[in-house]
């Protein structure tokens, strides 16, 4: 291999998903004059948030080996626990609180049923998707519930130092997540899992109690941004989030973790997110047709993934 | 020392070949003719593809550039308001916009009205009380007279059926605002006469496959249904497919609305009964000439109501 070949694939290898997402950046800087603003920027972070968020959750689960499919259901749920809770006067703390608690309990339950149940992640998940989206519906008998005060909606219309208070809420999600997964005995769990479950096992770690808790901190995540999905629309929707698990995938892939687990790191999954983000931001400015937005959309999904096979060097 | 120096200077030279690329690539802004937006709830039914004919081609005389575009999923109201800030950062100069839903839209106005680009609805009323809460202006509202479209499907009703009918009713996602008025038109038509009556009354959230679903298990449940009031034709169409699997064509009266190019051939061919007719290349024809007379900082009539009518196999022309 020459020393271009080698440098190539290191350069890829590291740092691949941030250079995917410059080279976007560049392409569509030539285009339209409209992307590279301040303004833009901000906007599309801003836009980014929600699926970043929910990617946080799906990046534990996929490194520990699992699926989470409920995610955009549980995110509804929430939402309507956290809309009714407002509505009848809870009190904006308490109604976030009853939200948040709702959505981790919803992914305890997924986890005990893949851990103690012995359920495969896809069908458990499958199942509290239904579960979950039902429940919302039954609850607001299918119809949105919207009008909340001003205090609740600066969570999404805020800013600091001119910076929208959905991408402050990221990345302080995005640097507590990724601290507890780096430096945390439960971090390195979840990798321990995802790459041998059995010899994590077998060195004496209690893998259903920690795999239980790993969907509870997916559920935690759809409940965040459930939060600033209700704040941002002014509404709570039954059937808000629908296909929000393919985007959360999707972002958790294109940052190079991989789908069969014990591999993968939230900083890949922000920029895969952003990824996502940009690339719907691009074709909007660019007026491209919403049938093209998909085809393209899916095509750098399947070439960010084997781009970073590519780079990854074949193992014995 | 050296091999790492080689790497840097690896760096460098792949930094400067891209920065290159981009730098010569940099082209100029395009032309001036005034950019209107038009953001449709879907681009996956006919209704918003007769909206964008007429749109496009009133842009086309007028001279303005026309930018289409619709989320993924008619449901899909973030993914509508991200396309409303999309465009507002693209500097178009007017939106004309069919909300996704009358509530979940309002901030996305709110944001247009900030950046001072006026914002034309169309078919769909935004939600008064949140509108007002929120402070939303719109320049102009155009879209057919939905509650007085349901009352002429009732009245079509309680005329053919000489007020005896049992009525399944298809309504589409619940909160909208055009559904709920149909709804309300149809049930305040058929209220003053007592042998007519709703026996059920599901959402198929406008979609094909649904009403066929719902319709099929309504039937199931209420044998005795005769007649489907479905709030826009494609549920209809799904409820006839539906009526054609359980062997029951022709024994149940089915009438939609917006009395799009399949619902035609329906009444046609007897399948279907009445649709009423919405006039969307109309719509979207308004639309787009009151956006250009907004840009133009020109008066535009607060709410333009677009001509409806009832279409049945006697009034039945090709378009």
């Amino acid at each position: 291999m020459s020393g271009w070949v080698r440098w190539f694939r290191g350069a890829g290898r590291r740092f691949g998903t941030v250079a995917g997402l410059m080279v976007l950046c560049a392409i569509l800087w030539t285009l339209t004059p409209h992307f590279l603003t301040v303004g833009n920027a901000l906007n599309v972070m801003e836009q980014t948030s929600i699926n970043a968020i929910v990617a946080v959750g799906m990046t534990y689960v996929i490194i520990s080996g699992g699926i989470d499919l409920s995610v955009g259901s549980l995110l509804a749920f929430s939402g309507i626990v956290l809309a009714e809770g407002l509505k009848a006067g809870w009190g904006t703390p308490l109604a976030i609180a009853a939200a948040l608690f709702v959505g981790a309990v919803t992914g305890v339950a997924n986890g005990a049923g893949i851990a103690f149940g012995r359920l495969p992640p896809f069908i458990m998940t499958l199942g509290m998707m239904s579960v979950a989206r039902g429940a919302a519906l039954l609850v607001t008998d299918g119809r949105p519930v919207s009008g909340f005060s001003p205090g609740f909606r600066s969570l999404a219309t805020g800013q600091a130092l001119g910076v929208p208070s959905p991408i402050i809420f990221t990345l302080a999600m995005y640097a507590g997540a990724h601290l507890v997964l780096s430096r945390t005995r439960f971090g390195r769990y979840v990798y321990g899992i995802g790459g041998n479950e059995e010899a994590t096992r077998l060195s004496g770690v209690a893998v259903r109690f920690h795999k239980t808790m790993v969907y509870g901190v997916s559920g935690l995540a759809s409940a965040v941004a459930a939060l600033l999905l209700t704040a941002r629309l002014n509404t709570a929707q039954p059937i808000a989030g629908i296909n929000y698990e393919l985007d959360a995938i999707a972002a958790t892939v294109i940052g190079g973790t991989s789908l069969s687990g014990g591999e993968g790191s939230l900083g890949g999954t922000l920029v895969g997110a952003l990824t996502m983000g940009v690339l719907r931001n691009g074709l909007n400015l660019l007026g491209v047709s919403s049938f093209l937005q998909q085809l393209v959309i899916g095509v750098v999904i399947i070439g960010a993934v084997l781009t970073d096979a590519l780079f990854k060097e074949k193992r014995p | 020392m050296r091999p790492r120096r080689r790497q840097l200077v690896r760096w460098v030279i792949a930094l400067v070949m891209c920065t290159a690329l981009v730098a010569c690539n940099r082209g100029g802004a395009g032309g001036s003719a005034p950019r209107i937006a038009l953001v449709l709830k879907t681009l996956n039914s006919p209704f918003f593809n007769d909206m964008q004919r007429g749109a496009q081609a009133a842009a086309t005389r007028l001279g303005v550039e026309l930018v289409v575009q619709a989320a993924e999923r008619e449901i899909d109201v973030e993914r509508q308001m991200q396309i409303v800030e999309n465009l507002i950062q693209s500097g178009v100069n007017a939106i004309c916009l069919t909300p996704s839903g009358s509530k979940e839209v309002v901030p996305a106005v709110v944001k247009a009205n900030r950046a001072n680009i006026p914002v034309i609805i169309v078919d769909t009323r935004l939600d008064r009380a949140a509108a007002d809460e929120a402070g939303a202006k719109i320049g102009s509202f155009t879209g057919s007279d939905n509650y007085e479209g349901g009352r002429l499907a009732a009245q079509f009703v309680v005329n053919q059926s000489k007020g005896q009918a049992n009525v399944g009713v298809l309504e589409g996602i619940p909160g909208h605002e055009t559904g709920d008025s149909r709804l309300r038109g149809f049930r305040e038509g058929i209220a003053a006469t007592p042998g007519v009556r709703v026996v059920a009354s599901q959402p198929g959230n406008w979609e094909r496959d649904q009403g066929f679903n719902v319709f099929q298990n309504m039937l199931q449940a209420h044998p005795e249904i005769d007649t489907v009031f479905a709030c826009n034709d494609v549920m209809a169409l799904g409820a006839v497919e539906a009526i054609r699997a359980a062997g029951r064509t022709g024994a149940i009266r089915v009438v939609g609305f917006d009395a799009i190019d399949d619902a035609r051939k329906a009444m046609a061919d007897g399948s279907m009964a009445a649709s009423v007719a919405q006039f969307p290349e109309e719509m979207g024809r308004i639309a787009v000439e009151n956006a250009v007379h907004a840009v133009r900082g020109e008066a535009v009539p607060p709410e333009v109501k677009v001509r409806i009518e009832l279409v049945t196999k006697d009034n039945l022309t090709a378009r």
